[in-house]
């Protein structure tokens, strides 16, 4: 049987022998890592794998798994296993069918662009991005690169059968002039000529350059001028909890707030899978609904959730294309742009923080979003409108709603963000926010 | 799997390596999740593969392939041959294995109870049994559980590893684990949120020792009498005393990743960071004589257990701080070979595509002298953190924040009101030199380390005793 026909013999199998609804999803990836520090490579590694998904469900009952593409016998055993479990499994909270297709893909978000995974050409990608950091005054550099390729296949007990390629290259690099003066910047991009390993050495190595000499920051609340890896960090969390399931478990702010104002009127937040050659591009959820352009906060009001069929049905609306089978979840979040630029926005700022990257977000309480996060790399004091001294030791300890009200402006450029702490592509501005709160540590 | 685990490694060393490594690993999981009270979905997943590490010219290459044929584990190996020479040699960290010495045979945890011997039901059953006692705990208490998932997994992973200079470790590992984040919630209280881990090395016996439903049932009465009770934080100057669950995460997080030796390196810069001690800070102090933090995998039953480690290297207690002074790095062959010294044990993959590391096991203070009265009793006006919520640390694991949940007001050696979120924002010199009383009864609890790219969470147990700090600020 050819790679290709698995998902759906699985499907027929599975009905055949008495599920009711039944999804397979064929994964075959090849993805290459390349990690470099202190301006050397240190390791070079390549992963090769065929993975199948298959969630049944008799009525309200339902089991999942993930298993290595193996034999047919194999998989017929693993079919046959997970209906044994899915009957003696209590039902769940309710029965939802699988959407009825067949339905009809965007073919353009179908097919690849070409990356290469030639060794040769991403370890010069590497070098690239050093020598851009180095050339901008760093003194050590260090970072990942990643290109994958990967295939798609999904079928359904709903007439679906779809198949998708995607391919994607990024490269996340930190640059150092002094053990305590960093910057950090990355590019990632579905498409390579759009793809830019330089550009983020240099912007890093900048960053690292500006940061030298810092001085202990001193706490309170100031204006601060957000660059685009922390607001990714703040807006991929509204994101990420805007999946109706993290809101029906207690572990979303956003909670009970659809239709209410909970940001800045300049502020919308969008999630869309459907633009060609983006990193996040996706034609079709793991359901095989139709992905789509989706709306979370318009003008700072919330306007969705992410639905699969299930929470949908919970809420009495529509599958916005965003399972995830338990939890649906962002693709591709994008955040529309304001009309000022980098300067003007820091040239407005009398006394204020601005902050260039953060790290490690953790929460007091998911419900109300409270929590803190701490800034590292660059962060400099703005006085006057001016970039005045490098500073460092700080902590934003503030709540996630206070924030987006608290949002001035919204920078018109904007740059793709995906790294180690934000997991969505993010299309993501500068943000000016009026009283940030920033803590240090008392001894 | 030895045969071809074996051909891997065969084969990788025909290509001209100077040192190769192949690892098999299969890990069979079964995962319960309960949403609110009623089950969500049982999954069962199966991850194996064959990686290979191979080291051409001092350059590292590896790669990974969960399609066990010969073919497809030779060309697995060509790949990470290929990746490893195309690495110019002016761009190469040249890159070298210590001469630890390496072991051999089969070790194998037996559980006494069998977890897959218990059935899917009875065991959603056991967690709706845990998640009624919490509802109805709350609801004595007039306030409503609002939320509440709870993550029940058991699974066992199966590691083969040869290396080139001799490795040959077959091991057998069952572990059991519990994640619940639990949410209280009173219309004009708010809400209030608690989050635990609880995991360990074994089979089903374990999970009857946990006693879920009076577990959850306390955790929910605890939540609500926060909620009910607790006045507004206390800042300034303070004595403090910090329960195990803080201890424990305070020496994972301040003093076991800053021992890590490849953080030490710079290998994590960009990911998990760096740390503020350098090559040379062995014998540097950082605490008050009382402090001693230890990690160790060889614990029975910890979350963390290991006997040999990822590379063939038998695993022992690392004494990482000695009476407030750093004594030793977590090392692998890798780290080991820079700093001159013999590995300890330290290199952990979380799963056949991920390559091993230097990471941690079961990080804890160890134990003082005093019994848990005797500490409190000394203390005429303090605060007392038992439990947290938020916490972190910054990428150079000095400055950290960590937020209680459950916490009370300390007069005159007795507890009295329960007070809300005291905030320890503190330095990891400043927090250790603060110690002057360790308690000397020592309790774990399981977590989930992050660190690596692609990321690696892996089982740890952290712990200690109760701890006395003296004259602490606390923030705002």
């Amino acid at each position: 049987m050819r790679k290709d026909e698995v998902p759906s013999y699985i499907v027929d199998l599975a009905l055949k022998r008495g599920a009711t609804d039944v999804v397979v999803k064929l994964q075959d990836k090849q993805h290459i890592m390349i990690r470099f520090s202190n301006n050397k490579v240190t390791v070079s590694k390549y992963y090769d794998e065929s993975v199948i998904d298959i969630f049944l469900m008799i009525k309200e009952k339902r089991a999942a798994t993930t298993v290595p593409l193996s034999s047919t016998l194999k998989l017929e055993k693993t079919v046959n296993n997970l209906l044994k479990i899915a009957k003696i499994t209590p039902p769940s909270e309710l029965y939802v069918p699988l959407p009825e297709g067949p339905f009809s893909y965007d073919p353009t978000l179908l097919k690849a662009s070409r990356v290469s995974l030639h060794p040769d050409r991403l370890i010069g990608y590497v070098d690239e991005a050093i020598n851009s950091a180095l050339e901008e005054g760093a003194k050590k550099t260090a970072g990942t690169l990643n290109a994958t390729k990967e295939k798609l296949i999904l079928a359904t007990s709903g007439n679906v059968h779809a198949s998708q390629e995607s391919s994607g290259l990024e490269i996340s690099i930190r640059a150092f002039t002094s053990e305590v003066s960093s910057g950090h910047f990355v590019s990632i991009s579905g498409n390579e000529e759009r793809f830019n390993p330089s550009e983020a050495g240099r912007t890093a190595g900048r960053i690292a350059a500006a940061a030298l000499n810092p001085k202990s920051g001193k706490p309170g609340r100031f204006t601060a001028l957000l660059g685009p890896l922390v607001f990714a960090d703040l807006i991929s969390q509204v994101g990420r909890v805007s999946s109706a399931f993290l809101v029906d478990t207690g572990q979303s702010f956003l909670a009970n707030k659809i239709g209410s104002q909970i940001a800045c009127d300049k502020l919308s937040l969008i999630d869309d899978p459907t633009i060609v050659d983006s990193y996040g591009r996706r034609a079709f959820d793991d359901e095989g609904v139709p992905t789509r352009r989706n709306i979370i906060i318009e003008k700072g009001i919330l306007k969705s959730y992410l639905h699969n069929s299930a929470t949908a049905k919970k809420y009495g609306v529509e599958t916005t294309g965003n399972a995830g089978l338990i939890s649906p979840h962002p693709w591709n979040l994008i955040v529309e742009p304001g009309e000022k630029s980098f300067g003007e926005l820091l040239a407005e700022i009398d006394y204020g923080i601005y902050v260039t990257n953060d790290w490690y977000l953790r929460y007091q309480n998911y419900n109300t979003g409270d929590f803190s996060t701490i800034p590292r790399d660059g962060m400099f004091l703005i006085k006057n409108g001016m970039l005045s001294s490098s500073i460092r030791e700080l902590r934003i300890s503030d709540n996630m709603l206070h924030i987006l009200k608290n949002i001035q402006e919204i920078s018109k450029t904007r740059t793709w963000i995906r790294w180690w702490e934000v997991d969505v592509p993010t299309l993501t501005p500068y943000v000016v926010v009026k009283d940030l709160n920033f803590t240090k540590s008392t001894m | 799997m030895e045969e071809l685990t074996e051909f891997a490694l065969d084969y990788a060393e025909s290509l001209g390596a100077e040192y190769a490594e192949a690892r098999f690993q299969r890990d069979i999981q079964e995962t319960i999740i309960l949403k609110n009270g009623l089950l969500e979905a049982v999954l069962l997943e199966e991850h194996r593969g064959i990686s290979v590490r191979i080291l051409v010219n001092g350059s590292l290459g590896f790669a990974s392939t969960n399609n066990l044929t010969k073919k497809d584990v030779k060309d697995a190996s060509n790949r990470a041959y290929k990746m490893a020479c195309a690495v110019k040699k002016g761009l190469r960290e040249k890159v070298s294995m210590d001469e630890s010495e390496l072991g051999t045979g089969k070790i194998e945890v037996k559980p006494q109870i069998d977890f897959n011997s218990i059935d899917v039901e009875s065991k959603a059953n056991l967690l709706r049994e845990s998640y009624k006692e919490a509802e109805e705990a709350a609801a004595n208490n007039k306030i409503e559980i609002s939320g509440c998932v709870m993550t029940l997994d058991t699974w066992k992973t199966e590691k083969l590893i040869m290396t080139s200079d001799g490795a040959n470790v077959h091991s057998l590992t069952p572990r059991v684990a519990l994640s619940t984040l639990l949410t209280a919630f009173h219309p004009q209280k708010g809400s209030i949120q608690r989050s635990f881990d609880l995991g360990g090395t074994g089979g089903w016996e374990i999970i009857k020792k946990w006693n879920l439903p009076e577990l959850f049932k306390q955790e929910a009465q605890t939540l609500s009498e926060i909620l009910l009770f607790a006045k507004e934080k206390i800042s300034g100057k303070t004595d403090v005393i910090l329960g195990p669950e803080l201890v424990g995460l305070i020496c994972h997080e301040s003093s076991g990743h800053p021992s890590e030796a490849d953080r030490i390196l710079g290998r994590e810069a960009a990911q998990a960071g760096e740390t503020y001690l350098d090559s040379d800070s062995i014998g540097l102090r950082v605490g008050s004589p009382l402090v001693n933090v230890i990690d160790d995998p060889t614990l029975d039953g910890s979350f963390g257990f290991y006997m040999y480690d990822d590379e063939g290297v038998k695993a022992r207690k690392r004494i990482l701080i000695k009476e407030g002074i750093i004594n030793e790095f977590l090392h692998n062959r890798e780290t080991a070979s820079v700093f001159k010294t013999k590995s300890n044990g330290s290199s952990r993959a979380v799963a056949f595509d991920r390559e091993p590391i230097v990471r941690m096991a079961n990080t804890y203070l160890e134990p003082g002298d005093y019994s848990k009265d005797e500490l409190f009793e000394e203390i005429k006006d303090g605060v007392y953190i038992k439990s947290f919520m938020e916490w972190n640390i910054d990428d150079r694991r000095f400055n950290q924040r960590y937020v209680g949940l459950e916490a009370y007001k300390i007069e005159n050696g007795e507890l009295t009101e329960r007070v809300r979120n005291p905030v320890l924002e503190v330095t990891t010199t400043g927090l250790w030199s603060s110690v002057d009383a360790v308690g000397k009864e020592l309790e774990f609890q399981a977590a989930y380390c992050g660190k690596g790219d692609p990321m690696q969470g892996i089982p740890v147990w952290t712990g200690g005793p109760h701890v006395r700090l003296r004259s602490v600020i606390l923030g705002e």
